[in-house]
């Protein structure tokens, strides 16, 4: 697989004691989990304002995707009829480095040397900036969040807030330097005013830009047409100015019918932003017309795999309803402790830890279906009901039945199991691990440091009692 | 009716007085309780690692010495999940241990959900002198709705004040193998919960599982918090924690 020679998935370990460790990353996501979740609670509230039902419209929404999912191919073939027939050309990437072919040889076929870029997560898994650069091609994230982390030269950390790791120092600093002016000291007040800055910016490339490359929340097969869920307008630019517009997004994305997609449209934005609906939604379908005002002169979907139909009738497949609402990560423990980038890869939070070894390897990335406290707050509030814990839990005995666990590991777990199986044994040892762990303690009622769980121990003492065990003592108590 | 007392490995080897508790709060049902001898570990370490061929093998032998209860009675959230949620996937296609693991899962209750859903008797004789916070823990909240329970059973102690605390239904950062796995991790996410805690101002804090009560004890106490008692709910109960 191509994308695993970038990854860093299996650096995941170090990388979060360094994620844990960065005071600064750590104000900065303390400041922002609890919006998050207020938001959804707020989106979710908004429901029930409506009269609807969370419970039974996630249960709706997830139909939707499993039955798109059991006739992909149908959809897929529907949809590249009907996009055809609106004037638009699909066509299909087996992999990141299909599309980034597959984009070049368009932006070169139209001349071009500047791309806007609206915000795209499979271009990400493509690796699709360095590819357009090393063609002479500029590309240019239009996103605000996406803009920052270009300018820093970084992946985004989230799938809907790219640059959330950031502290607005830190921001204010790329955009003084970006934009040739002095520094400034900035508050959260100035946010705006930043905003505006770059919005500034942005309009220039908008306007210079001769082709504009977006991503699609969704596919709809009946219509052939991309949908697209925004906030910032950015969007309306990316595919509306530049003559050439490029889509390029997951063969998973397509839903049947309009219907359907309004569906989805209930669960995406309250379940990622709170909104009830976004600030823009966007419905592009072909290209521009006679008495059209704007519109590119050229569409061109490209519909990319890059590991999706192997998870098709798997045990796995349930991941591939994911409408990549964020949801997970915000309401995730370990995400919330280390930011995205310790995940390694494109994905972060819970929905990352499921399709980066999917999409790169399992033996590629070995800790991050461990990655994972099995708290379960991910699967209670996804929009389209992926059982992440259980997907992460089967990844986990995939990684047994390949023989990719340390062998200490499973020697520790067989010896222990065996031990287990034997009541009597078992007393013997729960006995004297009970003295050993009374004696370590001296009388304190704790261990301080502790050789056999030293990640315990370093930042936690270990309570321990009074050295005799249950078992022993209800014996003891039987025979008085 | 015949109750089944299955005190876990934590707690038999952690803190027996969890299982004492439970214990006498059984007892005071007016039934017979019994300890089954063999009982061991119900193998939930195996299966979250992701072996289930060990698992299974502790399944069996769990099922075999379980099944032969009116109803079986855990405390702890978490090994409850393991039998009432486990034990039938792992044997879903096991004509022989299919069967037998889905009527143990039926009879197996989380403590407070069959002492406040089953038993239902009041606890007149339970006292306590303080406020407390309950965490809830995510196996019992999300694997078994344990939520209602624990507090109608506390509101019934007489002296009892509860003060419930930011983000209660947030998990501590235990996850058994993740803590000593991802330690720091764990210890941020423990962190949060001790903040939370603090928040509350209560005397005590309360919850169902001793994994998480060990994790946010041994927290707490290193971060040099001497007087915040870290308690089980069946402690509390039984009134025996003073």
């Amino acid at each position: 697989m191509a994308a695993v020679k970038h990854s860093q998935a299996m650096h995941f370990h170090a990388r979060a004691g360094e994620k844990v460790r960065n005071a600064a990353l750590q104000r900065t996501l303390q400041k922002a989990k609890p919006l998050f979740v207020a938001k959804r609670a707020k989106g979710l509230a908004s429901l029930a304002e409506d009269g609807l039902d969370f419970e039974l419209l996630r249960s709706t929404g997830k139909n939707i995707r499993n039955r798109t999912l059991a006739d992909l191919d149908v959809w897929l073939e529907l949809f590249e009829e009907r996009a055809t027939a609106s004037g638009a050309e699909v066509l299909w990437a087996r992999d990141g480095e299909e599309v980034s072919k597959l984009v070049v040889d368009i932006a070169r076929r139209h001349g071009v040397t500047k791309v806007a870029k609206s915000k795209s997560m499979l271009s990400e898994e493509a690796r699709l900036n360095e590819a357009l650069s090393a063609a002479g091609i500029q590309p240019v994230e239009t996103d605000l969040g996406e803009y920052i982390v270009q300018l820093a030269g970084e992946p985004p950390s989230h799938i809907i807030a790219p640059a959330v790791h950031k502290t607005i120092g830190e921001v204010e600093a790329l955009f003084a330097k970006e934009h040739g002016r002095p520094l400034e000291t900035r508050t959260s007040a100035d946010i705006p005013e930043m905003a505006k800055e770059a919005r500034a910016v942005l309009r220039q490339h908008f306007l210079s830009a001769e082709m504009g490359i977006s991503g699609a929340n969704f596919l709809i097969a009946e219509t052939g047409s991309a949908a697209l869920v925004t906030n910032e307008g950015n969007g309306r630019m990316v595919t509306t100015l530049p003559k050439v517009h490029v889509v390029i997004t997951g063969i998973e994305k397509i839903v049947p019918t309009l219907e359907d997609f309004a569906t989805l449209m209930r669960l995406l934005p309250r379940s990622a932003t709170g909104q009830s609906i976004s600030n823009y939604v966007s419905l592009l379908t072909g290209t521009k017309q006679p008495g059209d005002h704007d519109g590119p002169e050229k569409t061109i979907f490209i519909l990319v795999d890059n590991g999706r139909a192997n998870l098709l009738g798997s045990d796995y497949q349930d991941m591939l309803r994911c409408i990549r609402c964020g949801a997970c990560m915000n309401h995730c423990p370990v995400y919330f402790s280390l930011g995205g980038h310790a995940y390694g890869w494109v994905y972060p939070g819970p929905m990352g830890s499921v399709l980066t070894p999917l999409y790169t390897g399992i033996e590629n990335a070995l800790d991050l279906p461990h990655a994972s406290t099995g708290c379960n707050q991910c699967g209670s509030v996804c929009p389209v009901d992926i059982p992440l814990p259980t997907l992460m839990h089967r990844l986990r005995e995939e990684q047994n039945e390949r023989g990719l666990r340390p062998w200490s590991e499973r020697l520790s777990l067989n010896v222990w199991a065996w031990i287990a199986g034997r009541p009597a044994l078992y007393r013997w040892f729960a006995r004297r691990a009970a003295r050993y762990l009374n004696w370590l303690a001296d009388g304190s009622g704790r261990i301080r440091i502790f050789g056999l769980v030293p990640e315990w121990t370093a930042g936690r003492d270990l309570p321990v009692a009074s050295g005799k065990t249950f078992h022993e003592l209800y014996a003891a108590r039987k025979r008085d | 009716m015949r109750l089944a007392l299955y005190v876990t490995c934590l707690v038999d080897l952690m803190r027996p007085s969890v299982g004492f508790a439970a214990l006498r709060l059984l007892e005071g049902l007016g039934g017979e309780v019994i300890v089954p001898e063999g009982q061991t570990c119900c193998g939930q370490p195996a299966w979250s690692a992701g072996n289930r061929a060990l698992a299974s093998d502790l399944a069996r032998k769990a099922i075999a010495e379980l099944e032969g209860y009116d109803a079986v009675v855990i405390p702890s959230g978490s090994c409850t999940d393991q039998i009432r949620n486990v034990y039938p996937q792992l044997f879903a296609d096991d004509s022989h241990w299919g069967p037998r693991a889905r009527a143990l899962a039926a009879r197996t209750y989380e403590l407070t959900s069959f002492l406040a859903d089953v038993a239902k008797q009041d606890l007149a004789s339970a006292m306590f002198d303080g406020s407390v916070t309950y965490h809830d823990s995510c196996k019992g909240l999300r694997g078994l709705s344990i939520k209602r329970q624990p507090r109608e059973l506390l509101m019934q102690v007489r002296g009892l004040s509860l003060k419930e605390m930011p983000d209660c239904e947030e998990c501590c950062g235990f996850g058994g193998a993740f803590a000593v796995k991802f330690g720091e991790v764990s210890t941020q996410i423990v962190d949060r919960k001790c903040d939370s805690i603090l928040a509350a101002g209560a005397d005590a804090v309360v919850g169902g599982d001793l994994g998480c009560l060990l994790n946010i004890e041994g927290r707490l106490r290193r971060r040099g918090d001497e007087t915040t008692r870290v308690l089980h709910i069946a402690e509390v109960l039984a009134g025996g924690c003073d």
